[in-house]
């Protein structure tokens, strides 16, 4: 993994992260896309959580996300509480192509700030990003044919965008979030969420790595370090502080 | 592997299962006799134990199966060759059940009679060996002479019957089903039973129709037609049966299972009329045969019989619904293309236009639960073996019984058997329930998805229908079963992982691993046959057999509160955080009281009206029963607990009567006048959250509740109803009470509570309130006083007022027996008479219009007819059209204009005063203002102190009402109560009479011509009054146009000095409103100066005689009172 081409063992913590917002939105998907550098067009809904482990490398050290992947139909919210409990982060993702989706997400956004842990780190996500006409990468036309979603979603004008960059930026601004938008389908800012949340944790609130029998972790975990050199490989340059996974 | 799986498997299982509690919302600690019935045979809701009997079930070899043999000979020569099971023979309103398992239900159960026949699933199964036989399936009962027995019958049933119909070919192979049963009673119990049997299977005749239907269905009828003489299509086995079934089937062995089920179907029966023998059992524990499996399915769970019940449901609500949209579809719809996504027949728009026909009619069945995740999972998987409709049948089941409460839209079913499961954990393995706790690992997080899903995407498919298998049969307790074993398997592993990464990877690796040998390096080749997942059933069967439905129920019982307050307690927490920018008025601490007032009273009035039904239905029942003899043993002891915010849907909405009701528990004024029936004394929970109302049961069945107080209907609450009800939907939301008092006790400030006032009786938003407006406001003013006022209103000493110059021919009142309450109906008096004086004459184009307003609104809630009489007295058409004539004259002029009544008319007749009185005359209609309003208000420190603390604090949210005493009417403080308006005597439309002595203050009548004397009598002063008032207003508007920055502050305007400090720069204007305030305080309520003892309520029924005049209190001592007085008299 990427530990062996560190030069030195950094230290390394292990920081819990939990995913919400409203059912499909795309959680399961981003954190596939993270641990795995995987999409799946029909994933299944998540039923109660699901846990998976990734790694991040920063410049000054390793941060171990233990991501708690939480349901995201409204009547399962009340199970939220046991995943959110001692979480350092959280990744409160909206559909920007589904206003509902936002205002859930205000309510998760609200939830985590009076019942979670001082502190937490939280990030507001809009994925979906490829549904709209304004991706900043190309898209990928391995990913346009076959894709029913894509065509059914849209509308004539291609881009089936409900909630502005805007509009959503600054409501992350008012509530002191971290704010990005990303595609799961085309892992288009995905691992930069996760950075930015990894540097965001306070350095005083990082423990240890929890024992040995964390490392290999997590479904699927450590099974795909070639998918992670394609992901990571063409961003090294842009920026060094990013999340080499 | 049969015989290894089955040899260990028999070894398993020794104990019984006396319950089979499964829905605990239905059944609580004491379940129903008839619930437990019909869990234990599978049946509908709709049936009930009439008739038991102890009995013996004889069942033929297949061997001496003969056609046509009916003779009773013949039969008792079989008898000996048979199976022999005794038990319990059950009747029920469209069934006949047999079962080798005591009746759980009875005290004198006992377990000998079934000991010598228990198979594996003993205690577990639908009723362990036996039957479970709808009566239309019956074909014929003879009665058969035994020797052992007083009784004995032949029952011969349908089976074969589609076939049968179908050619008379098949009919000679088809198997007569025949069955003996030799009952065991009293020859008059025999009797009663057969006379029952008879009548059932008279009405079951008609059902004959609908039975072939649903047998046709059954894919047992066409593989019992035998190989090359099946005709037609075959039934519907599920998709499987075009998309092929999840494994390999020889790897599965599905024809020699299949062959050995054909048998079996063959001599015992096929689905209806299936008998349950101990092979049955075993047959399952293996596996079911693939296009059998959806089939027996949906015969152990009972599903069936639902089906049996409504065979055209499933269509009929497809077509009833169809187009129609709503949230669960929306949900359903972002699923369908993420349910079993790996299995061909979800990538097809077959089985996804299944899996949503299913889904989405079983969420308009059910709109409680509607849709839940993992549901599209269960169905997806039902569907690979059954049709659409067979699923939605098991889906109910499945919902309603098995998994009670799992996917309702609390799903506290699910974090219920959480617990429980976390609780056996702790009890069967204590060492890894240590190391769980002490390494922090969420168990529910890999335990929850198991239940939720029913393992189904937790192990390769093939194995998750094995465990579906046994679950359908015995029930929720092999969920748990399961667990655990997949725990014990573990154990080593697990105890080694030290967070939940690791310990999910553990589980993981061990569901991808079932199909591999338990233990691969065994010597024994016998042992290295066995199979992990065989492992798993016989440790789960074997090891856990202690844990039984019973067990289960016991430990829901246990943990149940807990997990719905832990539910209620996030409802709360999230529900108030979303309660709108309003709701930051209010404390936290009040939110959370008003939330739990709120859905107290929706939850208590949902009870009462659960228990009124049931008591109702009860007593029909019981009639009918009566009337049918039937026996029916235990009574029914259900509580029902529907409604609790934990449970899942519960109300939202508030009518007007549970509004009433909240209003009553808050606030003493919102309780009726009316006698209420004998107090329960002491029963402090009455507030309580969710306080039990169980043990209230048997008592009144009072929509109010038992002992609470009814709540009063005042026009004043039907107002304020109205204005929170922001939403038009005759219904509050708790956001609609939350903001309906935020704003009557948030602002915390006079001028918002006047304002709010004022507003609630502009019916038209037009900034004014006519006549009928200030008559029922100040109806309204008396209704919320007449139990005391909250707080304690002082009114200073130095208050003097025209009322004691008016008091000068009133009857004399003991000067100590002036409480500050009754001061306060001098207050409201003296309102009156300011409001008319300072009302505005209506402008004449728009006169017509305030009165036509409050017509529509005031009285579209339907008032009594009383009213409307006043109404038309004001507001007639051709009085109010020649007034508008008279009002079109140039020079009308304003009351103010007008004359006062001269000092001699005091006493004048109503009539005259009426005549005489601008301020009456309904000729001239008349409007005041929110300013004047205000000013009238201000003008009075009572009303304003009234204004300020006592109606806001009158709403009571967080402490609790003492209630006793408010219920005393004779602690009543009213106008008649204490003689006010007596003299109106016979001239007074004679409304009075009754009403007084009752000591309501009514909205109708009485207190109008109460009312309407005040007025005449206070015209003379009120006018000079409203003269000053009118300059000081000139002089105010003066100064408000000056200030053009502050022309918004209309409310500032019109401070009086004392309370705003905003003029002090204008000593002009200030000279003025002194001037004002004084001549105000003047005019003021007798009631200022006089310091009386609190309390003193008896004062209403004394000293004043029927007669006497309307003027009522003596005149104050302070000379400086007389002194302004006498100046004003002038
Ligand atoms: N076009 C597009 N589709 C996406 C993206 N991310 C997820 N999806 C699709 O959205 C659907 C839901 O994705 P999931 O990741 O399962 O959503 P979830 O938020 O985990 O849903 P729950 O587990 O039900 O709460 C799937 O069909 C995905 O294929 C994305 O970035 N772009
Ligand atoms: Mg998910």
């Amino acid at each position: 993994m990427a530990d062996s081409t560190a030069a030195a063992p950094k230290p390394s913590s292990s920081v819990k992260l939990v995913l919400l917002g409203e059912a499909a939105v795309g959680k399961s998907s981003l954190v596939l896309r993270f641990v795995n550098n995987d999409f799946q067009e029909n994933k299944e809904p998540t039923i109660g959580a699901a846990f998976l482990t990734q790694k991040c490398n920063l410049p000054t050290r390793t941060i171990k996300f233990e991501i708690w992947d939480t349901a995201g139909q409204e009547r399962f919210a009340s199970l939220a509480p046991m995943y959110y409990r001692n979480a350092q982060s959280a990744l409160v993702v909206y559909d920007l192509t589904k206003p509902t989706s936002l205002i859930k997400a205000k309510h998760w956004v609200a939830e985590l700030q009076r019942q979670a842990s001082p502190g937490i780190v939280i990030a507001l996500v809009g994925n979906k990003l490829d549904l709209t006409n304004e991706t900043s990468e190309p898209a990928d036309p391995l990913n346009d044919d076959g894709d029913a979603d894509t065509t059914e979603g849209d509308d004539s004008s291609g881009d089936a965008r409900k909630i502005s960059t805007a509009e959503a930026k600054s409501y992350a601004e008012e509530e002191g979030l971290l704010f990005f938008e990303t595609s799961a389908k085309l892992g288009t800012n995905v691992t930069e969420v996760f950075t930015a949340i990894a540097n965001a944790i306070p350095e005083t609130s990082l423990k240890g790595a929890r024992g040995p029998g964390a490392t290999q972790a997590g479904a699927g975990s450590g099974a795909n370090d070639q998918s992670r050199v394609s992901l990571t490989g063409p961003r090294d340059n842009a920026s060094k502080e990013g999340c080499a996974c | 592997m049969f015989s290894n799986l089955t040899s260990l498997v028999q070894k398993a299982q020794s104990l019984i299962d006396p319950t089979q509690a499964l829905n605990i919302s239905a059944s609580d600690r004491n379940p129903a006799k008839s619930t437990l019935f019909r869990h234990q045979f599978r049946l509908p809701d709709t049936q009930t134990p009439l008739q038991e009997i102890t009995a013996e079930l004889t069942i033929s070899p297949p061997a001496s199966v003969a056609a046509n043999a009916t003779q009773g000979e013949k039969d008792r020569d079989r008898d000996r060759a048979g199976y022999h099971y005794a038990g319990k023979l059950h009747l029920s309103e469209s069934y006949l059940c047999f079962s080798t398992q005591p009746t759980s239900f009875l005290q004198t159960a006992s377990t000998s009679t079934s000991s010598g026949f228990t198979g594996q699933t003993h205690g577990a199964g639908p009723g362990g060996n036996g039957f479970t036989l709808p009566l239309c399936a019956i074909r014929r009962v003879e009665r058969l002479h035994s020797q052992s027995y007083q009784f004995a019958l032949a029952i011969t049933t349908w089976n074969g019957l589609s076939n049968a119909s179908v050619s008379e070919a098949a009919k000679s192979t088809v198997h007569q089903q025949k069955l003996t049963i030799q009952l065991a009673g009293t020859r008059q119990a025999c009797e009663r039973f057969c006379d029952g049997l008879k009548r059932g299977l008279k009405s079951g005749v008609g059902e004959v129709g609908k039975l072939k239907r649903v047998v046709a269905e059954c894919y047992s009828e066409y593989l019992l037609q035998g190989e090359g003489k099946r005709i037609g299509d075959p039934p519907d086995a599920g998709l499987g049966m075009q998309f092929r079934y999840p494994g390999d089937a020889r790897k599965l062995r599905d024809r020699s299972k299949m062959r050995l089920w054909g048998e079996y179907l063959r001599d015992n029966g096929r689905n209806v009329t299936l008998v349950r023998q101990p092979t049955f059992h075993k047959l399952i524990r293996v596996g079911l045969p693939n296009r059998l499996r959806g089939e027996i399915w949906e015969q152990t769970s009972g599903s069936l019989f639902l089906r049996l019940e409504q065979p055209s449901l499933y269509a009929d609500t497809l077509t009833k619904f169809e187009g129609r949209e709503s949230l669960a579809i929306e949900e359903i719809e972002k699923d369908l293309n993420r349910s079993l996504p790996e299995y061909p027949g979800f990538q097809s728009e077959e089985g996804i236009g299944r899996l949503r026909r299913v889904l989405t009619a079983y969420s308009w069945t059910n709109t409680e639960v509607g849709y839940c995740q993992a549901m599209n999972i269960v169905v997806a998987a039902l569907l690979i073996y059954m049709s659409e409709s067979q699923a939605f049948f098991l889906l109910s089941t499945l919902c309603d019984r098995l998994l009670p409460g799992y996917y309702s839209t609390t799903m506290y079913g699910t974090l219920l058997d959480q617990r429980v499961f976390e609780s056996l954990v702790e009890k069967t393995m204590p060492i890894l329930w240590d190391h769980l706790v002490k390494s922090d690992v969420q168990l529910s997080v890999v335990s929850l998805p198991w239940f939720l899903s029913l393992y189904i995407n937790s192990m390769p498919l093939v194995f998750a229908f094995r465990v579906l298998d046994v679950f359908f049969l015995e029930g929720p307790k092999v969920l748990f079963q399961v667990g655990l074993a997949i725990l014990r398997i573990n154990g080593e592993e697990l105890l080694d992982a030290a967070d939940d990464g690791a310990f999910i990877s553990v589980l993981k690796s061990y569901f991808s691993k079932l199909d591999e040998s338990a233990h691969p390096k065994s010597e024994n080749a016998k042992l290295r046959a066995v199979t992990r997942f065989q492992e798993l059933m016989v440790v789960a069967f074997k090891e856990f057999s202690g844990i039984t439905q019973n067990s289960i129920t016991e430990q829901r019982m246990k943990h149940k509160d807990s997990v719905l307050n832990g539910i209620e307690s996030f409802a709360k927490r999230t529900s108030i955080r979303n309660l709108g920018p309003d709701s930051k008025r209010l404390s936290v601490d009040d939110l959370g009281a008003l939330y739990d007032r709120f859905y107290g009273i929706l939850y208590e009035r949902q009870q009462r009206d659960q228990m009124i039904k049931e008591e109702t239905d009860r007593r029909a029942k019981a009639s009918r029963a009566k009337a049918t003899e039937v026996v029916t043993g235990l009574g029914e002891t259900q509580s029902i607990e529907k409604g609790r915010v934990g449970l899942g849907p519960s109300p939202t909405l508030m009518d007007y009567d549970g509004f009433r009701e909240f209003l009553a528990g808050m606030a003493k004024w919102a309780t009726t006048d009316l006698p209420t029936p004998p107090e329960k004394v002491g029963d402090n929970e009455k507030h309580s959250y969710f306080g039990s109302s169980m043990k209230r049961r048997e008592s009144s069945l009072s929509p109010w509740g038992f002992g609470n107080p009814e709540p009063a209907d005042h026009e004043f609450m039907q107002r304020l109803f109205r204005r929170w009800d922001v939403d038009m939907n005759s219904a509050l939301t708790l956001q609609n009470v939350v903001s309906g008092l935020a704003h009557i006790k948030g602002k915390g400030d006079i001028m918002g509570s006047i304002t709010y006032f004022f507003e609630l009786y502009d019916d038209d938003g037009d900034g004014k309130v006519d006549r009928e407006g200030i008559l029922r406001i100040s109806e309204a003013l008396l209704f919320l006083s007449r139990r005391g006022l909250e707080g304690s209103l002082t009114p200073s000493s130095s208050m003097v007022g025209l009322s004691e110059y008016e008091a000068g021919n009133g009857a004399r009142v003991d000067n100590a027996m002036v409480t500050t309450n009754e001061r306060f109906l001098s207050s409201v008096s003296a309102f009156i008479r300011r409001c008319f004086e300072y009302a505005d004459p209506d402008h004449p184009q728009n006169q017509t219009e305030p009165i036509e307003a409050v017509d529509n609104g005031a009285f579209s809630i339907g008032e009594d007819e009383d009213e409307d009489e006043d109404l038309l007295d004001l507001g007639d058409d051709p009085d109010t059209k020649s007034a508008k004539k008279a009002a079109e004259l140039p020079a009308v002029p304003a009351p103010s204009d007008q004359p006062p009544n001269s000092d001699g008319q005091r006493r004048a007749s109503k009539a005259h005063a009426e005549s005489a009185n601008a301020a009456l005359d309904p000729s001239k209609p008349l409007h005041i203002t929110l300013p004047t309003f205000r000013m009238v208000v201000l003008a009075d420190e009572l009303l304003e102190q009234f204004f300020e603390s006592s109606f806001p604090a009158s709403f009571r949210i967080s402490d609790k009402l003492i209630s006793a005493s408010a219920t005393n009417s004779s602690s009543l403080t009213t106008f008649s109560n204490i003689g006010f308006g007596r003299s109106t005597g016979p001239t007074s439309q004679g409304g009075l009479g009754g009403i007084g002595s009752a000591g309501v203050v009514p909205p109708g009548k009485g207190l109008r011509g109460v009312l309407d004397n005040i007025v005449t009598d206070g015209m003379r002063v009120a006018a000079e009054v409203r003269r000053r008032m009118d300059e000081a207003q000139k002089e105010l508007e003066k100064n408000a146009v000056h200030r053009p920055d502050e022309e918004e502050d209309d409310e500032e305007g019109y401070d009086p000095p004392r309370i705003s400090g905003g003029y002090d720069g204008d000593p002009e204007r200030r000279s003025v409103r002194s001037e004002d305030r004084d001549l105000l305080e003047g005019a003021d309520a007798e009631a200022g100066s006089v310091k009386s003892p609190e309390g003193v309520s008896t004062v209403t029924q004394t000293g004043l005689s029927p007669l006497s005049p309307p003027e009522t209190f003596r005149p104050r001592t302070a000379s400086t009172a007389t002194q302004k007085v006498v100046e004003f008299e002038r």
